[in-house]
């Protein structure tokens, strides 16, 4: 993650501009008119939605698995010969594996959510520290049975995921890692972190397969067992968008951060290895990557092209501040210039969500937005 | 009569949380349509500002009145007896709201205790002393059922277990001495948002709990073929018959049953609809109602954008019509009022988004 910092006075001028944006008329009033909505045939939708399972899911968990292949070698040389260098090593690797996941994290239907896939590779937010415990107590009991990568899949989730691996290499008590080789703690670092790749592998095999979950959902229609129409197949790719920018901002951003509450920065998803804003950033650019590769914005009313040219700004602008923000979250939340940003994001998540939920669910028929046909 | 969170969440700390613009719109609100004995339903809306309220409602669909809320409502629980109507938060909801539609007292926001979330959906025992009101243990993944005292400002005085996970819809017999739980099965927790999180194993049931003590008194799994099928709304017919709605979470080409019955003391009974009707209502019945007076039974699904009118007696579709974006339902004089998301309620159209529930204001 780049740390590049706008001067404060770019920045004050860049949040005012989100604030004019926020407040601008939406585009469907702007224009005077009522969008001519699509008709989302089961045809009609093919490429967008190929667009999106082969352009942007399957590529994501593809390098998510990478990524986390990556890690698991870091890691595992790391123990054996841990050094400076080793341990730079295994710090990007980490790094990459939780942007890798953040980028394709968004996507929270499908395969991810079978057998607590998602779950599994974060538990998060950990808000009773229960999975802290866990891994405290195992990281002191020292049973062997713990580096077992094999076996991890059938112990409590929060002890094999990126929560755990990160207590493990950045926690209290991490600095001894590089006192000896193979340590306890290190071996277990490593079972975690092979375990990550078999999920990320899992999950890349479910996408890859092609009478799989891809098949169904590219091709809707009466016999489909996911979508039956084209517009059911559209909503649950625009419910990736709203459900993943709702995400950010309420399961991300207020866990530790909220205008006029408690900051709460060890509640922060990957505060230990300054990784907050690589996950967050990583998230953002997700969305903006679905957004823009599936084509989703042709499917609308070209005279209202503007409402994906509004969402792309507003993806655009998080992109910019996110990586900004510092990555020792305890100053970042007591420091005026960085409580601006955040509360930049803030403002700007919840502008995107609105965006994304009534004016394009709105252009493409669904009568309230998304989040109305999200009932209960 | 003042704001009166729960014990165990302070006022300031939900007042921050719903915010203060909404907080000073309530305070100078006037009594609550005092003079208006006309309106007879109630729901949920989204303005097209994107705020929320919840309105009061003419047989015809003209808005009578209209409450500011900090967020998006879902279920409503009313008491006849006392005048009370509560809008529950959609879930994970953290608030609800108590009108007295009497006139004599403010609203009273009820703040979720530590630990549960509302599941957006309650009712009332029949003399309205008691609010029951659907809720999760999330960090136990099981339902509850919180217990409010109308005599005492709405304070939280205890729970029930519903004997299930993922409750949704609740309801309380005419006697009031049996509490129905639609325990949907479906795991969710608030660090995860509206994410269904065990879909692969999913535990459906319907269960009959004692009112007074919270003992279960019938619990009715769903058989294993139908374990992704999650029960959601019920309501009561006049003979006490509980009829139950269903949406399922399997796939899609799949074409289960999606509305039952039960009485107590029997095993549960689907009907058997149609295909072309289920195939209408797209795996997912949003609400449910029964017109007592009539003997019907009235289900929209807006998925489907349908509105379906069965026969209570023989189960058998009366009426069949495409109404897009069909969201709440409940007994009209004739038949029933059908609202959607788009902003016709009962024919008429407003400029807002009525949300998936309607509430009867008037005695069933």
């Amino acid at each position: 993650m780049t740390n590049r910092r706008l001067p404060f006075p770019r920045f004050a001028a860049l949040l005012a501009v989100s604030l004019l944006l926020s407040a601008a008329p939406p585009a469907l009033a702007q224009e005077g008119s009522m969008p001519v909505l699509p008709d989302l045939t089961d045809e009609s939708v093919v490429d967008v939605m190929t667009r999106a399972v082969d352009e942007v899911i399957r590529p994501g968990y593809r390098a998510f698995e990478a990524s986390a292949g990556g890690l698991a070698e870091a890691t595992t040389a790391f123990c054996k010969a841990p050094s400076d260098a080793s341990r730079k090593a295994v710090d990007a690797a980490f790094r990459q594996a939780v942007a890798d996941w953040g980028r394709i994290e968004i996507v929270r239907v499908g395969p991810v959510l079978d057998d607590n896939r998602f779950e599994r590779i974060l538990f998060y937010p950990d808000r009773k520290g229960t999975g802290l415990k866990q891994v405290q107590a195992l990281l002191q009991k020292q049973d062997e049975a713990d580096t077992d990568a094999a076996a991890m899949g059938g112990k409590s989730v929060a002890i094999q995921g990126f929560g755990a691996l990160e207590f493990a290499l950045f926690g209290t008590g991490s600095e001894t890692l590089m006192e000896k080789p193979d340590s306890f703690r290190c071996r277990y670092a490593a079972a975690v972190a092979s375990h990550i790749r078999t999920t990320a592998s899992g999950l890349a095999a479910a996408w890859d397969a092609p009478d799989g979950v891809q098949r169904d959902w590219k091709h809707p229609g009466p016999k489909n067992p996911v979508f039956r129409t084209g517009k059911e197949a559209v909503t649950a790719l625009l419910g990736i968008l709203v459900h993943g920018a709702e995400a950010v901002r309420d399961q991300r951003i207020e866990t530790f951060y909220r205008h006029g509450g408690t900051a709460r920065p060890k509640s922060a998803v990957f505060w230990r290895s300054g990784n907050t804003w690589t996950s967050i950033d990583a998230n953002i650019e997700g969305l903006r990557t679905l957004f823009d590769k599936s084509g989703m914005v042709g499917l609308i009313d070209p005279n209202f092209a503007s409402i994906g040219g509004n969402i792309d700004f507003v993806l655009k602008s998080l992109q910019r501040v996110a990586p900004t923000v510092g990555t020792d979250i305890e100053k970042a939340v007591t420091t005026p210039e960085e409580q601006q940003k955040i509360a930049f994001l803030l403002v700007n998540t919840r502008d995107l969500i609105l965006r994304l939920n009534g004016e394009y669910g709105g252009a493409i028929g669904l009568g309230a937005g998304f989040s109305f046909a999200d009932g209960d | 009569m003042t704001a009166r969170p729960s014990a165990s969440l302070d006022r300031r700390t939900f007042l921050r949380m719903a915010g203060a613009a909404w907080a000073a719109s309530l305070a100078a609100r006037p009594a609550f349509a005092l003079s208006r004995t006309d309106a007879v339903f109630a729901s949920g809306y989204r303005e097209p500002d994107g705020s929320f309220g919840i309105a009061v409602l003419a047989e015809d669909g003209t808005i009578i009145d209209r409450t500011p809320l900090p967020a998006r409502s879902h279920g409503m629980a009313f008491s006849p007896a006392t005048q009370h109507l509560v809008a529950f938060a959609r879930r994970p909801g953290t608030f609800a709201l108590v009108i007295d539609r009497s006139g004599t007292a403010a609203p009273i926001t009820i703040a979720a205790a530590e630990d549960r979330h509302f599941f957006g959906h309650g009712c009332f025992s029949p003399d309205g002393r008691f609010l029951y009101a659907s809720e999760n243990d999330f960090d136990a993944n099981r339902g509850v059922i919180g217990l409010y005292d109308a005599h005492d400002g709405y304070r939280r005085i205890g729970e029930y277990s519903t004997f299930g996970i993922g409750t949704h819809d609740l309801s309380v017999s005419d006697d009031g001495r049996l509490l129905i739980a639609a325990n949907g099965g479906i795991e969710t927790h608030p660090d995860f948002g509206r994410t269904k999180l065990n879909l692969d194993h999913m535990e459906p049931s319907l269960a009959l709990i004692d009112a007074a003590t919270g003992a279960l008194i019938e619990r009715h799994a769903l058989p294993e073929k139908l374990r992704q099928l999650s029960t959601r709304h019920v309501d009561l017919d006049e003979k006490g018959r509980i009829w139950f709605a269903c949406q399922y979470e399997g796939p899609r080409n799949d074409l289960p049953p999606l509305v039952g019955r039960l009485s107590k003391g029997e095993d549960l009974t689907f009907l058997s609809l149609p295909e072309e009707t289920t195939i209408g209502l797209a795996n997912y019945v949003g609400a449910i109602a029964v017109n007592r007076r009539e003997d019907l039974v009235g289900l929209t699904s807006p998925n489907g954008g349908r509105f379906v009118m069965l026969d209570a007696r023989t189960g058998r579709v009366l009426k069949e019509e495409t109404v897009a974006d069909a969201a709440g339902i409940a007994a009209a004089p004739h038949g029933f009022a059908v609202s959607s998301y788009d902003g016709r309620f009962a024919g008429r159209r407003e400029d807002v988004a009525w949300d998936q529930h309607i509430a009867g204001l008037r005695p069933r």
